[in-house]
This record gives C-alpha cells, sequence and structure tokens, in this order.
C-alpha cells in the first residue's frame, strides 16, 4: 500500500516536471521565430505545444537510455527516484526565476544521480552510461549545434546575398514555420521521452513492470500531454533570454539557428543520447549570430547561460541528495514524500505569487 | 580512461548526420529562395526563358528540401 502511495506521488511529480520541462523551454523553442517575426507569439506557442506532443510518439530509444543506462534500476526505488525528480523541479523554478535557460534534462538525470547516491552510493550510478550517454553529448552537441549553425548561414548568405533583402527575408520567414515546427517534435521526441524514462524506471523498481520494460502506452500519452501544455503555458521571461539578448536575428539566422537545432536533436534521438535540447538551439543561436560578425553575440549573456549549464548536474544532484536525506527522516514509508510534496507545492505557489505580484501591471494614475 | 566510456562511433554518426542534415537543408533551401527571388527580378526585367529557369532551380530546390525533412525525420526515428 505504502508503495504503491509513493508510486502515484511520483508519477504525479514526474508530470509535474514534464509540465515544467515544456514551460522552461518554450523559450528554447519559439524565442527565435517570434524574435524574427516569423510567427505571432500565440501562434508559435500553440504549433510549439502540438508539435511536442506528437513528437512524444516517434521514439523510446531516450527513455530506454534514461530507464536503464544511467542508474541501476535494481537497487532504485520509487522514493529515490521522487527526490531527484523534486531536485530537477527545483533547480527548473530556481532557474526560471532568473531566467537562465538551463537544462531541465541535465536537472533531471543530475537529480536522480544525485538521490541515488545519497541512498545507495556510487555503486548506484553507472559512469560508463552516465559518462557516454550524457556528460559527453552534453559537451559535443552544442558545439556541433554552434558549427552546423555557423556553416549553414555562411553558406546562405553566399547564395542569397546579392538579392533583393525583401524576398529573401519573407522566404526564410515561411522557412521559419517548418525549421520551428521540426525544432518542436524534436524537442517533444527528446524531451518527453525523459519523463517516459523516468516513469519507468519508478514503474521497475516498485515491481510493476519487468526490468527491461518499454514505456507503457499510458505513460507515453500522459509524458506527452504534459510537455504540450507545459509549452502551451509556457515561459516568456526566459523567451527574451533566448531571443533577443544573445543575439539580434535576421530571419536567415533564425532558419539556420533552428535547422541546426533539430538535426541535432534528432540525429541524438536516433542514437538514444537524452541531449539538453536548451543547450543544442542556444549553440545554434550562438553560431548562426557569430558567423556573421562574432560581436554581435552578446558574449555576456552567453557567459551567464554556459555558468548555468555547468552548474545544472551538481547543483540538481545535490538538491536531490538533500531532498532523499529529507524524506528519510520521516522513515521508509509515504509520510516523507507527502510532507516533502506538501512543503515543495507551498514553495512553488509562494514564488508564483510573488513572481506575480512582481510582475503586475502599475494601475493607470499611479505616476 | 573515458575514452572507453564513450560509444564514439554512435557520437561520430550523430555529428556528421547533424552535419549533413543542418547544412544541406540550410543550402538548398537557400537554393529555393534565391530561385523565387531570381524569378521576380528576371521576369520584372522581361527575361521569361532566364526567369523560368530560375523558378525551376527554385522549384527543384523547394522539393528537395521538403523531402530532405521528411527523410530525415523517418531515418532519425526509426529504430
Amino acid at each position: 500500500m505504502n508503495s504503491d502511495i509513493i508510486l502515484v506521488i511520483v508519477v504525479g511529480t514526474a508530470l509535474a516536471f514534464d509540465f515544467t520541462n515544456g514551460f522552461h523551454d518554450t523559450a528554447n523553442v519559439v524565442a527565435t521565430s517570434i524574435s524574427t517575426g516569423a510567427a505571432r507569439p500565440r501562434v508559435a506557442i500553440g504549433i510549439a505545444s502540438l508539435l511536442n506532443f506528437v513528437g512524444a510518439f516517434i521514439s523510446i530509444s531516450v527513455a530506454a537510455t534514461v530507464a536503464n543506462d544511467v542508474v541501476d534500476a535494481s537497487v532504485i526505488t520509487p522514493t529515490i527516484v521522487f527526490a531527484g525528480l523534486i531536485g530537477a523541479i527545483a533547480w527548473n523554478l530556481i532557474t526560471w526565476w532568473f531566467g537562465l535557460p538551463s537544462s531541465s534534462s541535465h536537472a533531471l538525470i543530475g537529480g536522480v544521480v544525485g538521490s541515488a547516491v545519497a541512498a545507495a552510493g556510487l555503486d548506484a550510478v553507472f559512469a560508463e552510461g552516465l559518462v557516454g550517454k550524457v556528460l559527453v553529448p552534453a559537451v559535443v552537441a552544442p558545439i556541433v549545434a554552434f558549427t552546423v549553425a555557423g556553416i549553414g548561414i555562411g553558406l546562405a548568405y553566399r547564395i542569397v546575398g546579392r538579392q533583393r533583402p525583401g524576398p529573401v527575408t519573407r522566404g526564410f520567414r515561411y522557412g521559419q514555420i517548418v525549421s520551428g515546427g521540426l525544432l518542436a517534435l524534436a524537442h517533444g521526441t527528446n524531451d518527453a521521452q525523459k519523463t517516459m524514462g523516468v516513469i519507468t524506471l519508478a514503474l521497475i523498481a516498485n515491481g510493476t513492470l519487468a526490468a527491461d520494460a518499454d514505456p507503457p502506452t499510458w505513460v507515453i500519452v500522459s509524458a506527452a500531454t504534459a510537455i504540450a501544455l507545459g509549452t502551451y503555458f509556457g515561459g516568456w521571461r526566459i523567451i527574451r533570454t533566448t531571443g533577443s539578448r544573445i543575439i539580434k536575428m535576421d530571419a536567415a539566422q533564425g532558419f539556420s539557428a533552428q535547422g541546426a537545432g533539430a538535426a541535432v536533436i534528432l540525429s541524438s534521438t536516433h542514437f538514444g543520447f537524452p541531449l539538453s535540447t536548451t543547450h543544442v538551439i542556444n549553440g545554434g543561436v550562438m553560431g548562426a549570430g557569430a558567423a556573421k560578425r562574432v560581436s554581435a553575440v552578446r558574449w555576456g549573456v552567453a557567459g551567464n547561460i554556459v555558468f548555468a549549464w555547468l552548474l545544472t548536474l551538481p547543483a540538481a544532484a545535490a538538491i536531490g541528495a538533500a531532498v532523499y536525506g529529507l524524506t528519510r527522516i520521516f522513515g521508509t514509508g509515504a509520510l516523507g514524500p507527502v510532507l516533502v510534496t506538501l512543503m515543495a507545492l507551498a514553495l512553488v505557489a509562494a514564488a508564483f505569487a510573488r513572481r506575480s505580484q512582481q510582475t503586475a501591471p502599475v494601475p493607470a494614475g499611479s505616476g | 580512461m573515458i575514452a572507453t566510456m564513450v560509444e564514439t562511433k554512435e557520437l561520430l554518426e550523430t555529428v556528421l548526420a547533424s552535419l549533413l542534415a543542418g547544412v544541406g537543408v540550410t543550402t538548398i533551401f537557400s537554393v529555393a529562395i534565391w530561385g523565387g527571388a531570381r524569378f521576380a527580378d528576371l521576369n520584372r526585367g522581361g527575361r521569361p526563358l532566364a526567369a523560368g529557369a530560375a523558378a525551376a532551380l527554385g522549384g527543384l530546390a523547394l522539393l528537395a528540401t521538403v523531402a530532405a525533412v521528411v527523410v530525415g525525420i523517418l531515418v532519425m526515428t526509426s529504430k
């Protein structure tokens, strides 16, 4: 009975994480289209939500990596997964608060690794899977996106450089509707699978599924729905950072950045690499900017983003470990997760209330 | 030690596929836009034959872009 209650809490928390993932990552998917004028915000976000939903159904390679290759499922308990999820959600909200586009994916993996180490020691982590499938691709992917976007925009400028800017801009804006859609599809494919992987891991840990099972259909549908809803209600704060603070882009650069991002994410998904879509699209944006003019990229803002990237895995791991410790104070039953969930909900509500007070419109006539 | 942990073949294939798909699609779509822009200019300049050739090249490039996107999605997501 206790383990079933914990499992329900884990599934609810995982879907809440998936929602925050979509919420947090909306910017990555739509910012370039919005900042170049290729699509109106509501339209761009609506399309992105729909394609995130569709994308969640087209592969399960990444879910398999998260469920089987990063931590040892035989020593994992639903409480460990729960603590990891809370660590990831907490880090997502902290970076959302400060407007930093950090990686939800690395937060999730960091959180689960941290809580697993706190619970079962270093042996609970598959170093090979963590390094080979998460850390190395995490470093390589943004560099590849940077390079692809840079080469792509260089060639594009050579081809269309002597044409009148009007038709060229219009053409690339139309193209951005497709490249932005592809990016949303790629995002749904890679990111929703991480939640599927975590829920599957919890189901395996609970004995509900066999050790090498694929995610059940209800897990896929619920993860797809949560990320799509999160994307729809996504964070405008971070859109501003990605869309205009890194560089001021034209439509060709936006197309190239989105195309590079989609290409990198889809190819990585094929091999089951749980990438950070945030890192990849920001790498593409910087590559498209730097190829035109190195000084066009606001390297100070880019540096803040890189700092958040570097901090994400260890910070989420530390929070995941701390949450696991807190949960265990109340024993091994359902009481710990229930109390931690209530505390987390109270903190989230307080954060949103404070944020809405800070961003409330100034009444007319108040000065 | 790290070298043995990295799935080098898969990683290299990912890098290569990303380069081909990302750069390739941007390039052929740029050719499509070039074709469209040239068609309009040449047509206005009274050179219908050259305009037709530019439009044909642009159209082919557009078709190639769509085909590359569709094939890319199918290949990348099949396993």
